[in-house]
């Protein structure tokens, strides 16, 4: 029973990381751009929701406004930050990047102070939980797992059959090309990230509903170990992260069972050298060719 | 040279393109006209994909000016050209190699709202082995299939001018001869082609008219026939 137990954690903390792992992996995919600053939207996304549910706004309109702004936000730094660095190196953008996280830090940490603020979870997912044979669930692992899969289906379905969803994958294909069929390549490029962007925002909600509390770092430890989970499925494959989000989920939740919990992070990040050295490519990932 | 009766559907004057600091294309004029084939030949390097990827909006020229079908291109962008009309099948394929054969034939009709089931089957009709390989990977078909496969994508958005970047690169003769009878069909069904080829023999055949480039400039223009016969020409591209 103990094992369900775990399994059941396991999958809840996963599917917050295959949510977020995402999205880097569609980004990458479709401008090979590490997004460092994917994390502090997450963040952001938390404040949004708990100031709006703060100012008495119904959870349902607070977490959908929360989605929304961060879909903007990663929009306008998509638009300011990276679309003019479209044809400089790579690792231009990927400092670029960095620097973006680092202001969003700071700029929350100047506008909502750096002590954490705990967030109104009962209002969005009541307490409650459920025994059966011995294990405890509560709403809120039910929930998220199952948003979570919710998610990971629509986004399978836009992007497999919708004409978008074919711009995104013929443009991280062959950009060039793709321009060729008569595909908007910005535009596409802003759809991806406003999708990613609102699976963060989701995933932001759910993590911020377990945690529950959200400081202006809340991005930044969740936010590497969605890249890690991304790297592992691997980066720039969709399936890929959302297996590599539920792989890092259940290699922290067996590290904790096990009694290493001060191990946790060390573990994600030594996944991180390890798929590094054997298996560069991750689970599901493409061999790459750099394009120049 | 326009010929009688026969509208310009593209005219490129004096063009001049540039990578970085070094001038590929030197101010090159040439036409296209209706129910025309047109090939560019030369040598590697000479500028022919250049020329392709200007016009179609891939690169854009330094000074000179592109129109096409009497609107001025010179500066529009690569992915509003398609539903205008033009179609460019790019040097290499450059088919989507990870989608299945329809998945690309859906891409080159991107620009239609709904695509008709006739657009499909005159592909296939062309193209029969694509049928058979309609639900395939398209990473998994043959050189020849996947050449066969950029030229029906193409043929999806129902181009008036259809670029044509080496489509014999790296196939084994028997195919050749079958992707220039193709491009006879096309040209028969009414389409204009514009075609880059290093086989210059092939391509002076089926040619109304051929530009020679040489070094980023347009050193002999005639029809097919004409250069064909030209001693220079044998001598530089024909082996002989």
């Amino acid at each position: 029973m103990i094992i369900f137990q775990h399994l059941l954690n396991g999958l809840r903390l996963g599917s917050i990381y295959a949510l977020i792992a995402l999205g880097y992996s569609m980004v990458y995919g479709i401008i090979k751009l590490l997004n460092f600053a994917h994390g502090d939207i997450i963040m952001v996304g938390g404040y949004i929701a708990l100031l709006l549910i703060g100012a008495q706004v119904s959870p349902v309109i607070a977490i959908l406004l929360s989605i929304l702004g961060c879909m903007i936000l990663a929009c306008v730094i998509e638009k300011v930050a990276y679309k003019p660095l479209r044809s400089a190196p790579r690792l231009s953008l990927l400092i670029t990047a960095i620097g973006v996280s680092y202001l969003l830090e700071n700029l929350a940490q100047l506008i909502w102070g750096a002590d954490p603020r705990s967030f109104p979870s009962s209002k969005i997912i009541a307490n409650v939980n459920f025994s059966v044979g011995g294990v405890t669930v509560s709403l809120t692992t039910i929930v998220t797992i199952v948003v979570a899969v919710i998610s990971m289906v629509v986004l399978n379905i836009l992007v497999q059959k919708t004409k978008m969803g074919k711009a995104m994958r013929a443009v991280s294909e062959d950009t060039g090309a793709a321009q060729l069929m008569g595909i908007n390549v910005n535009r596409t490029i802003n759809y991806t990230f406003a999708i990613g962007a609102a699976l963060a925002g989701i995933g932001a909600i759910l993590y911020c509903c377990s945690v529950p509390q959200v400081k202006p770092t809340t991005g930044y430890l969740l936010g590497i170990k969605a890249f890690v989970a991304a790297v592992l499925g691997g980066i720039g494959s969709i399936p890929g992260a959302m297996l590599g989000g539920f792989a890092i989920g259940m290699a922290e939740v067996i590290v904790n069972a096990v009694g290493l919990s001060s191990w946790t992070d060390a573990v994600v990040y030594l996944v991180l050298i390890v798929v590094l050295l054997v298996k560069p490519t991750g689970f599901m990932g493409r061999s790459m060719n750099e394009k120049v | 040279m326009a010929r009688e009766g026969r509208n310009n559907v593209l005219k490129v004057e004096n063009i001049n393109v540039f990578y970085g600091n070094i001038n590929a294309l030197k101010g090159i004029s040439f036409e296209v006209n209706e129910g025309e084939i047109v090939a560019l030949i030369g040598a590697n390097g000479a500028g022919k994909s250049t020329t392709l990827k200007t016009v179609s909006g891939m690169m854009h020229p330094k000074s000179g000016k592109i129109t096409f079908l009497d609107e001025d291109i010179t500066h529009t962008d690569c992915y509003k050209l398609t539903a205008k009309g033009l179609a460019h099948v790019p040097e290499g394929r450059r088919i989507f190699l990870q989608m299945t054969v329809m998945e690309n034939l859906e891409m080159g009709a991107y620009i239609s709202k709904k695509i008709p089931q006739e657009d499909f089957d005159n592909v296939f009709q062309h193209f029969p082995r694509l049928l058979e390989r309609k639900d395939q990977i398209a990473g998994t078909l043959s050189g020849g299939e996947q050449q066969m496969l950029a030229m029906g994508r193409a043929m999806m958005s129902h181009p008036k001018l259809l670029m044509l970047d080496e489509p014999s690169m790296g196939l084994a003769p028997i195919l050749v001869e079958q992707i220039f009878d193709i491009i006879k069909d096309f040209h028969k069904a009414g389409t204009t082609i514009l075609l880059v080829e290093q086989n210059a023999e092939m391509a002076l055949q089926i040619a109304d008219r051929a530009y020679v480039l040489e070094s980023g400039t347009i050193a002999v223009s005639g029809t097919g026939a004409e250069l064909a016969q030209s001693d220079e020409i044998k001598k530089a591209y024909l082996g002989g």
